[in-house]
């Protein structure tokens, strides 16, 4: 058990890339700690710095009380699960399993006690003798997962241990992995791009992008205090809905698009700042759940066109388009999604049973206390 | 005769083995179609191959079975004899040769895989500079090997070796190196062990260069050290190439000619002369046609068997069914 603590870490490739820029970031004993960002932004190559297979080219690493930047993995007692699995294509799912226990000249009975305990666990007993070209991806990844868990060492990393297994499965192993980590109470970062995965099980939560962290802190201080613009639209599924707005007498209304959004003294009262951005242009940030479905032409709503109605059951999620200009954070979501999103469009979550279907003209009014506003030149949260 | 016999089996093959799958008829067809044409395109190929490969060895075996009589014009066959064999079999000659050969084969072989998997690893932490490296590595290998043994002449030979230079001026005297049993034969091994190094180390490191990079470093998360992640990893993951490499070089080293021809002759005494150079000998020293090609023929049958034998016993290395 060891706490980690990063301190101003950074990563160059040989080709000059800077791909991790100013790390700070320190991990708690027994703390499950979720690593989020778009793909490219240096997940990976963080947890391999942590792990030793990658050099630091500045700052510090402390596991414990010890700085290993050049201490090599194998004395950093580290377990780590690749993202590719990374399993010994000629052992079997046992011996993957049992090596790190066999390296260390652990007894034999001990080795098969506890490879068989984590083979159950993870639900991998029929394949114990099984080479691992024979499995699928998701048995491979659960013997990664296996190989990691019967090290008991003071650090875990996960590289998207989930990634390739199915729903039900990921959602099962989630609670797992949790379960397993509370017991060995062992400080692990976890890599994901499933940002429900991230929410779901980090004690705290850190976005990158680009190299740089972004924010760090539990999930729910994530989603309701975003420190930018794309914390915001990064955690939180579906995103949040950005539009460009103006002030106007004062900070008294807000114009979205064409209407008029009276901000009450709640919204003023949770952001003092506002008072300072009286009439200027702003990015106003709407969940999804904080629209409500009201008649056309209701006082303080936003007249939209509904495009789409996907029924979930437990709600509705309404695709829906308006005049107003949204705002698209760049490097958030895929490029194609981008480009399928028509300016101006966004997604409210509302009650299942609500009639209302594509083609129908509705307001939707939004609830002014949990609104986002953002500058619109720093892109950071106002509050 | 054999060409057609062996393409005639071919051709009804393909329809035999997909017999069973019946509603896939109409593939099946094509596939025999595609066989026949396949077929009619190789047979030039096949048969200029027979002439020079599988006539020769077809008539060597024949040779070895028969009472081979010199006349003036050539020989004449008369009748077929087991005694050729016979021959070998109760010819003390053959037996030491027989087993120099395996001895030889043996121990070069083992001793070129030890230097050029240990020489390959040692390329493979080479980033910069692995090319040169490499082509100064083949140099010995692309040299052909009458004249290679030529070189080695220099380094050995009794007047003006190089060898019995230096030896002598350390104060040992000046030893006889051909000319004696052990050193011949040791020197000779040397001689292949130079050649042949660099052609396992080209294969380990081709092999080497495949291994996926990742499970060395889950390996190295796990606690191994270098020398464990050798053993525990690279070495099980490279079985497939050494085995090749292995299966190459006890082809070539079984039927080693060219060394002991210009180094020794085969001398001193009979101490160097493998399975060939008895062939050779018996043959064309000799004039002995039918217990020559006894030699040869058992030569090939032994090194056959013995490929065999290998490949069973690492089947699944060279299949890479292991992985
Ligand atoms: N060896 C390398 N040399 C140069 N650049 C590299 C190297 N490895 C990775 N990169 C770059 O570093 C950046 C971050 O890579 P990394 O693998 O850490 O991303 P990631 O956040 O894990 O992405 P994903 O979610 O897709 O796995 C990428 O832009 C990648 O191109
Ligand atoms: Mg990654």
């Amino acid at each position: 058990m060891a706490t980690i603590e990063m301190s101003n870490m950074k990563k160059r490739y040989p080709n000059g890339a800077d791909v991790i820029r100013d790390v700070s970031l320190s991990i708690a004993e027994g703390e499950f700690m979720v690593l989020v960002g778009p793909s490219g932004c240096g997940k990976t190559t963080l947890l391999r710095m942590i792990a030793g297979l990658e050099d630091i080219t500045g700052g510090d690493l402390m596991i414990g009380d010890r700085r290993v930047n050049d201490v090599s993995p194998k004395d950093r007692d580290i377990a780590m699960v690749f993202q590719n699995y990374a399993l010994y294509p000629h052992m079997s799912v046992r011996d993957n399993i049992g090596f790190a226990l066999k390296l260390r000249k652990t007894d034999d009975g001990e080795i098969k006690r506890k490879v068989e305990e984590a083979a159950e666990l993870l639900g991998l007993t029929p394949y114990l003798d099984t080479k691992p070209r024979q499995l699928s991806g998701g048995q491979r990844q659960r013997v990664a997962m296996g190989r990691a868990i019967v090290r008991e060492p003071s650090v875990f990393l996960m590289d998207e241990p989930l990634s390739n297994l199915d729903a039900k499965l990921r959602v099962k192993m989630r609670s797992e992995i949790l379960k397993i980590q509370r017991r060995l109470g062992v400080a692990t970062v976890y890599v994901t791009h499933d940002q429900t995965e991230a929410m779901t099980m980090g004690d705290r939560v850190a976005v990158l992008s680009k190299g740089d962290i972004l924010q760090c802190d539990t999930p729910q201080n994530l989603y309701d205090h975003p420190v930018d613009q794309f914390v915001a639209s990064f955690i939180g599924s579906p995103s949040i809905n950005m539009y460009s707005a103006q002030l106007s007498e004062g900070a008294k209304f807000l114009n979205i698009g064409g209407e008029s959004v009276e901000l009450t003294d709640v919204a003023h009262i949770s952001h003092p700042s506002l008072a300072s951005y009286a009439n200027s242009r702003i990015t106003v940030g709407i969940r999804p759940e904080d629209l409500e479905l009201v008649d056309k032409g209701t006082p303080n709503s936003i007249t939209a066109t509904v495009e789409l109605v996907e029924a979930l059951g437990s709600e509705l999620l309404v695709h829906f388009n308006t005049d107003a200009k949204a705002v698209v954070v760049e490097g958030v979501k895929d490029e194609e999604e981008t480009i399928l999103e028509a300016s101006g469009a966004g997604v409210a979550r509302i009650e299942p049973r609500a009639s209302v279907k594509a083609g129908d003209i509705i307001g939707l009014r939004p609830n002014p206390a949990v609104m986002h506003f953002f500058d619109v030149n720093t892109e950071l949260a106002i509050y | 005769m054999a060409v057609v016999e062996v393409a005639d089996e071919a051709k009804v093959d393909p329809s035999a083995k997909q017999k069973p799958k019946v509603n896939k008829q109409f593939r099946d067809r094509n596939q025999i179609m595609l066989a026949r044409l396949g077929w009619r395109f190789t047979t030039p190929a096949l048969v200029i191959v027979g002439a020079i490969t599988i006539f020769p060895v077809v008539f060597s075996i024949v040779l070895s079975l028969s009472n081979v009589n010199i006349t003036g014009n050539g020989f004449q066959l008369q009748g077929f004899t087991f005694s050729n064999y016979s021959l070998l079999i109760h010819s003390s000659e053959w037996r030491y040769s027989l087993g120099f050969t395996v001895f030889y084969t043996f121990v070069s072989v083992f001793i070129e895989v030890v230097l050029g998997t240990a020489f390959a690893v040692l390329m493979e932490r080479l980033s910069k500079g692995r090319g040169p490296m490499m082509a100064l590595l083949l140099l010995p290998w692309s040299i052909i090997t009458v004249i290679s043994a030529e070189l080695w002449q220099y380094v050995y030979q009794g007047t003006y070796g190089v060898l019995q230079y230096l030896i002598n001026s350390v104060g040992f005297g000046k030893p006889v190196i051909l000319g004696t049993p052990t050193p011949a034969i040791i020197a000779m091994m040397a001689a292949d062990i130079w050649k042949t190094t660099p052609f396992v180390s080209v294969i380990v490191l081709a092999g080497l260069v495949m291994l996926p990079s990742d499970v060395f470093e889950a390996a190295s998360v796990d606690g191994c050290t270098p020398w464990q992640s050798f053993w525990k990893i690279t070495f099980p993951l490279l079985r497939p190439t050494l085995s090749i490499a292995v299966l190459f070089r006890i082809l070539q080293a079984f039927g080693v000619f060219d060394l002991p021809f210009v180094l020794t002759s085969g001398g001193p005494g009979t101490s160097t002369t493998s399975l060939a150079i008895l062939g050779y000998k018996v043959m064309f020293d000799n004039l002995q046609f039918g217990p020559g090609s006894a030699v040869a023929v058992s030569a090939t049958l032994l090194v056959l068997i013995g490929c065999l034998a290998f490949l069973r016993a690492f089947r699944t290395q060279v299949n890479g069914g292991d992985l």
